[in-house]
């Protein structure tokens, strides 16, 4: 089965898309487009129409958070591209940078006109080095087109953009924690008030998007919002969506598919099914911080929406796929491992309560387990929502799943003093 | 510290741009590409640099996973050991790295040359177990792989 | 006003009150560790959570984060959040080492508390607890890092309250660390603050460790009276001495903080070396003796020579009532004086400041804290009253411009505009920044000798024009300004600045601008000394009496003469003409090992007192302990001695204005002599500013502003154009200026043994330019030829000061008194670099 490609229309399997190629399949012909024919304010309806959401996991309207720069907001105003990129399980970000990195660009030139953000930042991890680079070049190569610099195209709009390494955290991936790093200060979030949209990078109004989220925007200029919307297989969808896929799957890789596109599918068709032998247990649908789906879900929709309705949420899209020979326990001790060794440590329910539950679960998958572990590992998941900022409500996503659904494997463990799997 | 010619790269970058204060972590990344680590003569020239004190200089590099405080080999060999990498093994990966090179994890080896150290998702899950060295992916991994790698690592040098 | 329901009672709160805030109104305790009211909300513990059950928020939420609104119904007692709670201390305990037993906080600790009080009993974490290595912080706080529970309350107050940056947060996660770069002193001077707000015991006051618990000790509501700020402290005692001072909320004067100058000075009191014993000739002999042989030798010397022959001195370290009284004795006894400042220059100053600080000027140092620019002309805030520094801070951080005219290299923990001028320069830059910030076109209400006055002020092109340029940036700052407040110092001035400051004051008050006034005084009880002070009498009068024979005793009271005067051999030949030498005092100073007889006094926490601080403030502290030598001197750390007897050992030292009127017993009225309260009685029949005061035991907390200047001397005097052309320095002379210095220079907190540690080794400050023409570099040292002979010391060379200047502190290290007048020049010359 195969779907329009979008996003990755222009992938190829060793290089990227040069400027000529993008240009070729119609880029920068949005830009144009907007600067000359779009105000901001149409700019952001044309978005908000779309039904373009976040990218980057919270699935908020793009051109909703465009729309909360308020008209007289003092200027310098600061788009800032979030590249962080550090959810276990994902990295379509890297694969679309490395596929058509103009696309990015162009697709923050356009957001930028739409805050009236003359500076542009591409926060970016550190093992994405070879990513880094290429974004530099390109942003050059974009500014010695014309596509970036003083007053683009011949329009009143201008723009630099500059690529800002992270010395890497899993917490500088959150809105505010990274504008915190991009300032040279200790990355811990900050809860709004005040908005970074209102006051964010020293100060001033300050836009922050992922970097898929971002390179759909020249799409939807360029093709409309009712194309835009048709390529989502569901009725409230919009757009393709890039799904990683990884684990237990022939194939991983990261696929272009339309929006709702049901995971049986994903996984069988576009991922290469299952290797013999292994049956489909569970899947972290959207990264680490999301809640394992189980069998029951194996047909459900990928898109917002659907995900939501069952109490589970699309994240990133990173589907990493567990066999039934794969001990979810295991697998949750890792992932919270992983949460308590990057919480930030500015809050006390994640900074002390992720080794809590680290350890009960090592204890469980050790063999010394207990039966009260249950409900403290309910309650604590629980508590863990009343944490300062979404890391620790995402870290306690599997555990709070594992204990919903899985409660028979983690009993298992303790009755037999033993990791059943191994 | 400054071998001359980083220095004034680095402060005239630092003269060109609004907020000095950005640049930190450029600049603590540029001095340990020189040094291989970031050492306390480092930290400090940092925030002389920057017109920050060494605290807040402190306060940054032992933040991130990037900024080594302690000294390093030539290759920095990142284990990844988060959720899929695990799923498919990484723990063979790095105790066979650990045996070849005859250190721990958080080690240098005798020779100076390779560093171990675990590191969290580094965004390429279609090829685990993967690990980074110097910022370099190297994935799917087999233990043959490793071995093979190592050994081109050593004859580069 | 919001109006919202917690626990079941309705509260009404003023807006921008937060939850955790409207709850504490009601009485009603929610736990906290972050929150901190100088430090404000940053919803890190998640101790405060509470459920919102109506209103726009719903669940569990952190009141401390939380807006109190109209409609908000919270309960603090709801089982989720009780559940919660109880989850935000089981964690914090996870990795807390359970050392109460050995902790310096333990009794008084927030942890310990809230651990009870949250009903967490029962460990059942099975892991191992994370361990840290502590760092050496210095003398004054101990560094325990395992006890942290990561409430960021440290670094916060260091770095954002108060603007240092050597404190702070490294690492993340549960490693999450508190401390330095590396081992080392603190560098601010309100580190002990950290103690009070730690909510555990990872910084305890260290020259108190393991002395005693919270329980045991006498706590006494004091105030710190090493400056003229009077901070509110809390001393406590045990074992007959004070062992540890904490900051005590003041809502007018020190907020919630104090600095370590006046948290570690109270050591004085226990000094080893005190003289506690009544001597006469040298010998110890009973009090009451003592003082009867001195009422003998005084009244044998009136009836040779007449009153005029006794001369009275006390100082601005003495309480009020003993100030007081001494100024009773002399004017129903015609004894000459008191004086109260040994400087005569600094007793007009202060005089000048306090008859000019009208009541519509004056504010406090927390109204400060709310200017909205500030200009400072002619003082060094940390070094001469560090609690001003951070006021000022506070005032910069919201948004407030702050500019200081002084040639010292002020240093403050904030962003300022510093105008390095010469001494003599300091009034003229003053003017000309006012004047380019004062439009007179918009002045209602000024009269007309302010016009004059303003049109006197020079042209802005009299100065250079770098200083042009500064002045102009600065007014263009300052131009916007509604409340600004000129700080005027007193150390360092000429003559005629107060009251300049005042007149600029007035000149920003004229055009329509909430202008305020604020002093610094050389004492913690200056501004009483000047009340009392009388025209005659200047202890240069004294001085000359005594030289020429006409005063042949002298009555000294808590003054060290020889400390303070800049002439020390001069002074030393006057002591020893002297028939008789009285000396009251508490410490061992160099005039108490003259005096042919000594009466020892007690200290401001044996004897309580009145002081009126800075901003003629009047705060009363009562007594802490009975006095007594300590009992660890009493017994080297054993068992106290077994020795029968009613008395306290070392208990002799009495008040000094109790001691005075013993002195003239029976010449006084007896309603008049005895008790406290009748000074203050007395002294209202004086000075009717007096008036206002009530009893001691009466005066409110935050004690009661009075105003000395009901009517204000004239006002826009221009005198200060004539001293400057007179106050010249001589071409190729440095002027000396004596400075204070954070520690070492103050007369009480010299005897602290931890405070000593944080002395700087003296050195004389000079800019670089002036250093070059020496031929000196930082560090060197140098010969001053003084008027007394030449001076060795370390040059400190320094960029940020004015040229043509040497600072010299006066520092208990360094025997500055050789100075024949101020102020003093030195030619080039006359500064040689030692060969080393
Ligand atoms: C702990 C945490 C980590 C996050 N990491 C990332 C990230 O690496 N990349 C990203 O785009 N968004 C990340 N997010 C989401 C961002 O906070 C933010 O919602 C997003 O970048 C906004 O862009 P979007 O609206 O285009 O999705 C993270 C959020 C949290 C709470
Ligand atoms: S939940 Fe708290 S400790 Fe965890 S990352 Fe967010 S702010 Fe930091
Ligand atoms: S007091 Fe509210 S979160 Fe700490």
């Amino acid at each position: 089965m195969t779907y329009p490609q979008v996003l990755l229309q222009n992938r190829k399997p060793d290089r990227i898309a040069t400027l000529e190629e993008y240009q070729q399949s119609g880029g920068y012909q949005a830009l144009e487009d907007v600067l000359h024919n779009y105000s901001y304010k149409d700019l952001q309806k044309v978005l908000i129409d779309a039904v373009l959401l976040g990218r980057g996991g919270a699935a908020f309207p793009a051109g909703m958070k465009l729309r909360t720069v308020a008209e007289d907001a003092p200027f310098p105003r600061y788009l800032v591209c979030n590249a962080d990129e550090m959810e276990p399980g994902t990295f379509k970000d890297r694969v679309l940078i490395h596929a058509d990195p103009h696309m990015l660009i162009e697709g923050m030139i356009i957001d930028g006109y739409g805050a009236r953000a003359e500076k542009g930042i591409i926060f970016i991890r550190p093992e994405y080095e070879s990513a880094a680079r290429i974004l530099e070049r390109e942003i050059k190569v974009a500014k010695e087109a014309g596509f970036l610099g003083k007053k683009i195209l011949g329009s009143d709009h201008s723009m630099e953009i500059v690529v800002h390494r992270s010395g890497g955290r899993y917490i500088c991936g959150e809105v505010t924690a990274q504008l915190n790093a991009l300032m040279g200060k200790r990355p811990n979030p900050q809860q709004p008030p005040p908005y970074p949209t209102e006051k964010g990078l020293w100060g001033m109004p300050t836009v922050l998007q992922n970097v898929e989220t971002l390179a759909n925007i020249p799409h939807i200029i360029r093709n409309g919002v009712e194309w835009y919307k048709n390529l989502a297989k569901t009725e409230t969808g919009a757009g393709t969506k890039l799904f990683c896929v990884s684990g237990r799957v022939n194939k991983p890789g990261c696929f272009e598919l339309p929006m709702g596109v049901r995971l049986s599918e994903i996984i069988e068709v576009h991922a290469g099914g299952m290797p013999a032998g292994s049956e489909y247990k569970a899947c972290l649908p959207g990264g680490a911080s999301t809640r394992y789906l189980p069998k029951e879900f194996y047909d459900i929709e990928m898109d917002f929406d659907p995900m939501r309705e069952v109490g589970h949420r699309l994240g990133t899209g990173a589907i990493m796929v567990f066999d039934q020979k794969t001990c979810l326990v295991g697998a949750t001790l890792n992932l919270t491992e992983f949460f308590a060794r990057e919480s930030c440590g500015w809050c006390t329910p994640c900074r002390e309560g992720l080794p809590y539950i680290r350890d009960l679960l090592l204890r469980l998958e050790e063999g010394e387990g207990r039966e009260e572990f249950i409900p403290m590992l309910k309650q604590m998941s629980k508590h863990l929502w009343s944490s300062y900022c979404a890391f620790a409500p995402g870290a306690t996503s599997p555990v709070e799943s594992l204990i919903t659904y899985f409660e028979d494997e983690v009993r298992e463990h303790i009755a037999q003093k033993r990791c059943p799997f191994k | 510290m400054l071998p001359n010619e980083l220095k004034t790269s680095l402060t005239e970058h630092i003269a060109s741009v609004d907020h000095p204060r950005e640049l930190v972590v450029d600049i603590m990344f540029a001095i340990q590409d020189q040094f291989g680590y970031l050492s306390d003569e480092a930290v400090e020239e940092v925030a002389k640099l920057l017109n920050m004190s060494p605290l807040e200089v402190e306060e940054l590099a032992t933040f991130y996973t990037f900024i080594y405080r302690e000294p390093v080999g030539k290759y920095v060999i990142h284990v990844c050991d988060s959720v899929v990498c695990w799923m498919d093994g990484y723990e063979s990966i790095r105790d066979h790295l650990c045996n070849k090179l005859g250190v721990e994890m958080g080690e240098t080896t005798s020779d100076g040359l390779f560093t171990l150290l675990p590191v969290c998702c580094i965004g390429y899950c279609d090829r685990s177990p993967a690990i980074l060295i110097n910022k370099e992916v190297y994935g799917p991994l087999t233990p043959e792989k490793v071995e093979e790698i190592l050994a081109k690592l050593r004859e580069e040098t | 006003m919001p109006k919202l329901v917690i626990d079941d009672r309705e509260i009404e709160v003023p807006a921008g009150t937060k939850v955790i805030e409207a709850a504490e109104r009601l009485g009603i305790m929610i736990p906290r560790f972050c929150y901190h009211p100088a430090l404000g909300s940053v919803g890190a513990c998640r101790v405060c959570a509470v459920k919102f059950l109506e209103g726009p928020f719903k669940g569990v939420q952190m009141s401390c984060m939380i807006d109190a609104k109209d409609g908000m119904v919270v309960s603090t007692t709801d089982e989720e959040a009780v559940d919660f709670r109880q989850y935000v201390i089981e964690w914090l305990m996870l990795n807390h080492p359970h050392d109460c037993p050995v902790c310096d906080e333990g009794g008084h600790c927030l942890l310990q508390d809230m651990t009870v009080s949250g009903g967490h009993g029962i460990r059942r974490y099975l892991g191992m607890k994370r361990t840290y290595r502590d760092q050496n912080l210095g003398p004054l706080v101990q560094h325990e890092m395992n006890r942290c529970i990561h409430c960021y309350r440290c670094a916060r107050f260091y770095q954002e309250f108060t603007g240092y940056r050597d404190l702070g947060v490294m690492q993340l996660g549960n490693r999450t660390f508190f401390g330095r770069y590396q081992d080392g002193t603190l560098e601010s001077p309100f580190t002990g603050n950290l103690s009070d707000i730690c909510p555990t015991g990872v910084y305890t006051d260290k020259p108190s460790r393991f002395f005693g618990r919270r329980w045991d000790y006498q706590r006494i509501p004091s105030l710190c009276i090493h400056c003229s700020l009077g901070c509110h402290t809390v001393a406590s005692g045990r074992y007959r001495e004070v062992v540890r001072q904490e900051a005590r909320y003041s809502e007018a004067v020190n907020g919630y903080f104090i600095c370590d100058r006046g948290r570690y000075g109270f050591f004085y009191a226990s000094n080893e070396g005190r003289p506690r014993q009544a001597l006469v000739g040298g010998k110890e002999v009973p009090y009451d003796q003592a003082i009867r042989e001195a009422r003998e030798k005084l009244g044998e010397l009136i009836k040779n020579t007449g009153p005029g022959a006794v001369a009275c001195v006390s100082s601005e370290r003495s309480s009020l009532e003993t100030q007081a009284m001494l100024k009773r004795i002399c004017q129903k006894k015609g004894w000459q004086g008191p004086s109260y400042f040994v400087d005569g220059a600094m007793a007009q100053k202060v005089k000048s400041a306090s008859s000019r600080l009208e009541s519509d000027l004056a504010v406090s140092l927390r109204e400060l804290e709310s200017a909205d620019s500030i200009l400072v002309v002619g003082a060094d805030p940390i070094n001469e009253a560090p609690m001003l520094a951070l006021a000022m801070r506070q005032a910069q951080r919201s948004g407030g411009k702050i500019a200081v005219i002084d040639p010292r290299p002020v240093s403050l923990p904030f962003e300022f505009h510093h105008l390095q001028v010469t001494p003599n320069e300091v009034n003229l830059c003053a003017s000309l920044l006012v004047k380019a910030v004062v439009d007179l076109g918009a002045a209602t209400d000024l009269e007309q000798s302010g016009i004059e006055f303003y049109q006197e002020i020079p042209k802005l092109e009299t100065v250079a024009p770098s200083l042009q340029d500064q002045i102009s940036k600065v007014a263009q700052e300052f131009k916007e300004s509604a409340r600004p407040i000129i700080v005027c110092g007193t150390e360092t001035v000429r003559q005629t600045t107060p009251a300049l400051a005042a007149d600029q004051a007035l000149l920003l008050q004229a055009t329509n601008r909430q202008a305020g006034l604020f002093y610094l005084m050389p004492g913690a009880n200056s501004f009483s000394a000047s009340l009392l002070a009388g025209e005659d009498g200047s202890f240069t009068e004294i001085l000359e009496g005594i030289e020429n024979g006409t005063i042949k005793g002298l009555v000294l009271v808590e003054n060290d003469p020889l400390l303070h005067f800049h002439d020390r051999q001069r002074m030393e030949l006057a002591l020893a003409k002297l028939e008789l030498l009285v000396v009251l005092d508490y410490l061992n100073s160099s005039t108490e090992q003259r005096a042919h007889i000594f009466l020892p006094t007690s200290t401001l926490c044996e004897a309580g007192g009145v002081f009126i601080n800075q901003e003629g403030r009047v705060q009363a502290t009562p007594r802490a302990y009975l006095g007594g030598t300590p009992i660890a001197q009493v017994s080297g750390g054993n068992h106290p001695p077994r020795i029968y007897g009613s008395e306290i050992p070392g208990g002799e030292p009495r008040a000094g204005w109790q001691v005075l009127a013993e002195l003239v017993h029976g010449e006084l009225q007896p309603d008049e002599d005895a008790t406290r309260s009748s000074v203050l009685k007395w002294l209202s029949e004086l000075d009717p500013a007096f008036a206002d005061i009530p009893a001691i035991d009466e005066l409110p907390d935050d004690g009661i502003r009075m105003s000395s200047a009901e009517e204000p001397s004239p006002r826009f005097a221009l005198d200060w154009l004539s001293e400057m052309e007179k106050d010249q320095s001589p071409d190729d002379h440095l002027e000396l200026i004596l400075a204070s210095r954070t520690f070492g220079t103050e007369e009480l907190s010299q005897y602290s043994p931890p405070l000593r540690k944080l002395e700087k080794e003296p050195a004389v400050l000079m800019h670089a330019d002036d250093a070059a023409r020496l031929d000196l570099s930082d560090s060197d040292k140098v010969a001053i030829l003084l008027d007394r002979g030449a001076l060795e010391v370390s040059v400190s060379v320094k960029e940020n000061i004015a040229s043509g200047i040497i600072v010299m502190p006066r520092h208990r290290l360094l025997e500055w008194q050789r100075i024949e007048s101020l102020p003093k020049y030195v030619s080039y010359e006359d500064v040689k670099k030692v060969s080393s």
